[in-house]
């Protein structure tokens, strides 16, 4: 570990333009690959890490493979770093990086076996950010109350992203919430408008610290279904109409955060619209055709990430046939599965009218829906089969000739079905993309 | 039968349902909806005072530090009271992590003064292990004393499955019963024995939540909560095929670990 975090140091001292780094529970991949984007439309060549390549030893491997047999990298004043990074390794990875700009997506429970609680997490946050060289940028989700003010006592330069097209607002905060209170004073926080959980317009009801103001924001966001959305964002020097082909509230937030991150490396305002070159990274409503029939592979591992991929199917009101799929991860003794309660199942009941449950957790996952109204009245003919292969193929006997199969599902099962399609022929490998 | 009607007292939701907490609200209420009992929830929040004559089941849930900190002292000394009168008239409680460390005398954490308990449980606890409130913890620190695992009760004559996480070790006095014998985890202290009970009311380490898998303690819940307010607390039979198949493939999936472990070592 000492070694790949004094390898990791050196490699990124060699980077020419420097880093940019992008942290938070959900969004980071999405986030760099739409970053990535802007970068190369501005003439730069990105050094991207891939997919859950995310800690010390992932940043390492991801920049020996860009290096000369001498282990240096390329003197090239092209290129720049940028890494999705695993919330948890932040503190061990931003004194070895020291970067242009961080980037926070926003924070959920996610993992509570492996990160412990969500204070403690942002706390370790404040702690490390102490290291930050003065330039470094900070690029700041306002809508989410545990990140706008994050490490304020810093004088580092802060870019505070967030939406403004409050016709997407919920009723109020929903059961995905971690509910945070006032960064300030601890109070207990009330918002003139919800997005999703916790993300929204706040104000502190005790100090009357709000929500700051975004200089990049989202003024108007049109959801075209489970498919793409067209967000028009406004940077302090630029209004582009994005057509980013990715569905949900959730990727207008990455599209914002992009382009927040983009306007903190000050790459032209030109560059900026080539965000929609976005492609769906692996299980992000990744497409794959088995048989002739569309199979829709979208990945869902916290209680906030779980319910929006399915608010956002489900949302134009057609009933979609499904595969949900839980595992734990056993082998590393974390078996917590808990979170499944807090995904807001209870809304959406009476939308599937059919569905495969999957996974060595696939029973949790029936009693779970059992208790949220899905075997009443609006009952889902549902059928359990853990074998992720077997239930992937079961799912498909049962979705009618012409419609779509989606899964939803926890990583493991996704990687053992992308494994499986390999074998098929079906999908590339993971190398090869 | 007359209809029947049980008044819920939700502690702290917002602030105390941090793993997956309503899971065990849920659990309750879909059980006594598919027995045709009615249920009210009240939410009960930071200043909101109770009356113990209003509620017939009290659910408070987990959360982190820094809740327990938040709610500490409303729960002893604004709640407090009004539960322990309302447990002591035989109201039903469940109390998951957190929530059933602040209702014993005091919890003391690994720095600094120790926070008030509601006391209505002759328990306390003592946070072990690392300091996460120390800037320099670090994850590794923070996982090395706590416990993470799986944890199966004997509670009587059934098994209770659950999931436990906590760096607390939680010690019983002298008037306090155990809920259960540890089959798999660790339990309250690693002395054999898991959670208290006190009438109707329960305290537990096990998450997961706890109520889904194992229906019988949630209908021990309800029964407790009937009987307090009606002379009828029967509860008829429901189809519990599939929590008892989850219950049981946790069990037997911990048997295969375990049988696994002892062939390692």
């Amino acid at each position: 570990m000492a070694i790949d975090a004094r390898l990791l140091a050196g490699l990124a001292a060699e980077i020419r333009r420097g880093a940019v780094i992008v942290t938070g529970t959900n969004g980071k991949g999405t986030t760099c690959r739409m970053l990535s984007a802007a970068m190369r439309a501005s003439g730069l060549q990105p050094i991207l890490n891939a997919e859950g390549s995310n800690q010390v030893t992932g940043l390492v491997t991801t920049l020996l493979a860009h290096a000369s047999r001498s282990g240096r990298l390329p003197d090239d004043d092209r290129d720049i770093g940028l890494f999705e990074v695993d919330e948890g390794s932040l503190p061990e990875i931003l004194p070895q990086v020291s970067p242009a700009a961080v980037v926070f997506t926003n924070i959920f429970r996610d993992q509570m076996d492996r990160y412990i609680e969500l204070d403690y997490l942002t706390r370790r946050w404040k702690q490390c950010l102490r290291s930050l060289p003065a330039g470094t940028t900070l690029v700041l989700n306002a809508d989410d109350p545990r990140l706008a003010y994050l490490a304020s006592e810093l004088d580092n330069p802060r870019i505070f992203y967030g939406l403004a097209d409050i016709e997407h607002r919920r009723s109020a905060v929903d059961c995905t919430s971690d509910f945070p209170r006032c960064p300030r004073c601890t109070g207990e926080l009330g918002y003139s408008c919800v997005f999703y959980a916790h993300l929204g317009h706040w104000e502190c009801r005790h100090c009357g610290l709000a929500r700051p103001q975004p200089q990049v924001y989202a003024a108007k966001i049109g959801l075209a279904g489970s498919a793409s959305s067209r967000i028009q964002v406004v940077t302090p020097t630029s209004e582009p109409v994005l057509e980013i082909p990715l569905p949900g509230l959730y990727n207008a937030y990455n599209a914002v955060a992009a382009t927040a991150a983009a306007t903190a490396c000050q790459l032209p305002s030109i560059a900026l619209p080539a965000v929609e070159n976005v492609t769906a990274g692996f299980f992000r409503m990744e497409r794959v055709t088995i048989g002739g029939r569309d199979v829709h592979l979208t990945l869902a591992k916290n209680p906030n990430g779980y319910t929006e991929v399915l608010r956002t199917l489900l949302g134009d009101g057609r009933p979609k046939h499904m595969l949900l799929a839980l595992n734990d991860r056993a082998s590393e003794q974390q078996p917590d599965v808990s979170w499944i309660w807090d995904i807001d199942f209870e809304s959406l009941r009476g939308l599937v009218p059919a569905a495969v449950l999957s996974g060595n957790r696939a029973i949790d996952l029936a009693v779970r829906l059992k208790y949220a109204g899905w075997m009443g009245a609006a009952a889902a003919d549902l059928a359990i089969e853990p074998d992720p292969v077997r239930g992937l193929n079961l799912a498909l006997e049962r979705t009618p000739a012409g419609q779509p199969l989606w899964v939803v599902s926890t990583y493991q099962v996704l990687w053992q079905l992308r494994d499986w399609l390999c074998r098929q022929g079906l999908v590339s490998a993971l190398w090869d993309s | 039968m007359a209809a029947r009607k049980l008044a819920i007292g939700y502690l702290y939701p917002e602030a105390m349902s941090g793993y997956g907490d309503r899971g065990n609200l849920a659990s309750i209420m879909r059980r006594c909806e598919w027995r045709g009992i009615a249920t009210e929830v009240r939410e009960l929040r930071l200043g909101d005072p109770v009356n113990p004559d209003e509620v017939d089941l009290f659910v408070i849930g987990d959360g982190g530090e820094f809740h327990q900190r938040l709610i500490a002292t409303d729960l002893a000394d604004v709640k407090g009271p009004a539960i322990r009168e309302a447990v002591s008239q035989g109201s039903a409680l469940l109390a998951v992590g957190a929530g059933y460390e602040l209702l014993g005398r005091f919890y003391q954490p690994c720095r600094g003064v120790e926070l008030p308990g509601a006391s209505l449980f002759d328990t306390w606890t003592i946070q072990q292990g690392a300091d996460l409130t120390a800037a320099s913890c670090t994850i590794t620190e923070a996982r090395a004393d706590r416990v993470i695992g799986d944890l199966v009760v004997q509670w009587g004559d059934d098994l209770l499955v659950g999931f436990e996480n906590h760096s607390s070790r939680t010690y019983l006095g002298l008037t306090a019963c155990a809920l259960g014998h540890v089959v798999v985890g660790q339990g309250n202290n690693g002395d054999g024995l898991e959670g208290v009970r006190l009438g109707g009311a329960i305290g537990t380490y096990l998450r997961g939540p706890c109520l889904p898998r194992n229906p019988a303690l949630t209908d021990f819940l309800i029964r407790t909560a009937l009987l307090r307010r009606y002379a009828d607390a029967e509860l008829a039979a429901l189809p519990d095929g599939l929590e008892h198949t989850a219950r049981d493939t946790a069990v037997r999936r911990l048997s295969a670990v375990k049988r696994a472990a002892v062939a390692a070592s």
